[in-house]
């Protein structure tokens, strides 16, 4: 099969279009996001005193499912990975910028996607989050 | 499972959240798509920079200029900043996730908080968490959604380097905070 995702990159649509599979794409990502409960920071931070494990069981299972998609893509000659933007590896100032963002998480009780969510589901504190964001 | 502020704005009960590892398989199809259309990740914090960056632009225009992180935002001035493909991302994020909701009899007006804290002090702490957050996402280039999700699929060193951080430090420091949720 030849080569013929990543869509946007072998010039499928232009500009203006991408703005519309973003805006669906966030749909998806937003609908997913409020099913799981990660627009309720108590939902969210109660991962963090390990008496609701769902943010690990959501994310992993995202990330892997993801993942294997991507590997089975790339594999059969479908998606080239090598269009697949990365984000560079700057190891120092993602441990750093890590561990704060963390702790963050646990004062605020969001992360800035998850506030959006909350936002949308009537959460007022997100809406302070998203102000000191 | 939620504490609401104002127990009259329950229109129905609430349906109980998705089996995580279900929500789980959706959000990973997302992120699929994502790379398969567009070729790129999801994110999160890149849009919020991009409004800072525009009401920057129109109030205080110098300050920005001054400010080499923001002004990527905006680029050389040829398009609208706020005309991105994270926000366009995050506003479908909005609505995505306020459909859930609305499905799901999950949406109305409160403040998260366990009983016995303050609404101040709850907003107070949301605000404050933010802005670490910001920083962190600052120096990390990217949060939760664009580090930890996007480039963990992706099998991104410095991704994992950084999700591994994140559960880290808020391990570290959360029972310092619990008394919000009690």
């Amino acid at each position: 099969m030849a080569m013929s995702a990543p869509f946007f990159k072998h010039g499928l649509f232009g500009e203006e279009a991408s703005l519309i599979v973003a805006f669906a794409i966030g749909i998806g990502f937003g609908f997913f996001l409020e099913r799981a409960g990660f627009g309720s920071a108590r939902k969210l931070t109660a991962q963090f005193y390990l008496t609701d494990l769902a943010v690990f069981k959501v994310m992993f299972t995202a990330i892997v499912t993801a993942m294997l998609g991507v590997t089975y893509l790339g594999w059969m000659g479908f998606l080239d990975l090598s269009q697949v933007t990365l984000v560079p590896t700057h190891l120092w100032p993602q441990i750093g910028g890590g561990l704060i963002l963390g702790v963050g998480f646990v004062i605020g009780g969001y992360c800035p996607g998850t506030s959006v969510a909350a936002m949308a589901t009537g959460r007022v504190d997100a809406v302070l989050y998203a102000l000191g964001v | 499972m939620t504490s609401t502020t104002d127990p009259q704005g329950a229109m129905r009960p609430a349906e109980p959240y998705m089996n995580p590892y279900l929500a789980g398989i959706g959000l990973g199809l997302v992120l699929l798509a994502s790379f398969v259309i567009m070729g790129r990740g999801l994110g999160a914090s890149g849009a919020f920079n991009a409004t800072v960056a525009y009401l920057e632009l129109k109030v205080v225009p110098q300050h920005l200029a001054a400010n080499p992180y923001l002004s990527e935002y905006v680029g050389d001035g040829s398009s609208h900043p706020l005309k991105a493909w994270l926000v366009f991302e995050v506003l479908g994020v909005f609505v995505g996730a306020l459909l859930s909701g609305l499905l799901a009899g999950r949406v109305r007006r409160t403040v998260e908080k366990g009983p016995r804290v303050s609404t101040r002090a709850r907003l107070a702490a949301a605000f404050a968490g933010g802005s670490l957050m910001g920083f962190g996402a600052h120096l990390a280039r990217g949060c939760t959604s664009g580090q930890a999700l996007t480039g963990g699929a992706l099998l991104n060193v410095g991704s994992w380097a950084f999700m591994m951080m994140v559960f880290a430090g808020a391990y570290a420091v959360a029972r310092f905070f619990r008394w919000q949720w009690r």
